[in-house]
């Protein structure tokens, strides 16, 4: 029983982890990389991710990080749909 | 108990991990409605930075609204009036219709009357290669221009000779040619000033044109 729980609750971590991608990289700095990723970039995906990357920015400054990391985590999802850099 | 304590315990993990709030709230209809019709009308293409305000500002007044500490009504209505805004626009902008996304090979350039491209343009060439790969879903004309200096068939002619050059570079080095077309335009679409050796410079271009 016990084992189950402990393989549990190293699943919940896990998956907690994996939820908010980067938690070693600051939100800062996964902002300044996402915007040198899509300079030159004007579609619709990549002012997206900018957008989104600001709002996790303003929400780091405000110490809500966890909804930095989300919103963080959802610019990068449309930084790889943007296709990168032009 | 301990199974409870242990779905406690994962709840509130997945809680501190974050996520971003859903938008399907009564509060947040009519911003949704608007950027549906926004999207509907081409605004993603046709007005994307306009439409990716008011999207992202939509998660973020979502986030606001259903935040549990504390209660900012005054800011709340600012961002679902701004993604309004935003998507109203977007929209304005779309019903006009709107140019096709043109991405400037900045960095392309021939040998001197000449469709052979230099060694130095293999760098952005390899760019807009990674750029076809991943956004798979689009086809391109390769479109080339001259500046006005010689004769308008001859300008034609050499513009069209390297639109149809950096076609094949892009199908050699694994574009489907299926998703490509070229097309000179010689002088005819200048961005510049063709009297000045600046502004024929910038007038001597290549383009990929989405379709």
């Amino acid at each position: 029983m016990k084992r189950i729980i402990l393989l549990t609750a190293a699943m919940c971590l896990f998956a907690g982890s994996a939820t908010a991608a980067g938690w070693s990289v600051s939100v800062d700095d996964r902002a300044a990389a996402l915007n040198t990723q899509l300079k030159g970039n004007n579609g619709y995906h990549a002012d997206l991710a900018r957008e989104l990357a600001d709002i996790a920015t303003e929400e780091k400054a405000q110490h809500d990080s966890d909804v930095a990391r989300a919103f963080m985590n959802m610019a990068e999802e449309h930084a790889a749909q943007a296709g990168g850099s032009k | 108990m301990k199974r409870i304590f242990l779905l406690a315990a994962c709840t509130a993990m997945t809680a501190c991990a974050g996520h971003v709030a859903s938008t399907d709230i009564s509060e947040l209809d009519g911003v949704r409605a608007a950027i549906q019709k926004a999207k509907a009308a081409g605004a993603e293409r046709c007005a994307p930075a306009l439409q990716a305000k008011a999207v992202a500002t939509m998660y973020h007044a979502a986030h606001e609204i259903t935040d549990e500490v504390g209660s900012h009504p005054d800011e709340d209505a600012d961002l679902i009036a701004t993604a309004l805004k935003a998507a109203n626009q977007a929209y304005a902008k779309a019903k006009k219709g709107c140019s096709p996304e043109v991405i400037t090979l900045e960095g392309v350039f021939f040998e001197t009357n000449s469709a052979d491209l230099t060694a130095s343009s293999t760098a952005t060439l390899d760019r807009a290669v990674k750029t076809l790969q991943k956004r798979s879903n689009i086809n391109v004309e390769v479109a080339a221009h001259t500046d006005s200096m010689g004769q308008a068939a001859y300008n034609l002619d050499l513009s069209n000779r390297r639109a149809a050059s950096v076609m094949d570079y892009l199908v050699a080095h694994g574009i489907k040619a299926s998703r490509l077309s070229a097309k000179g335009y010689g002088e005819t679409q200048p961005r510049a000033d063709n009297g000045t050796a600046a502004g024929r410079a910038k007038n001597r271009r290549v383009e990929l044109r989405i379709k």
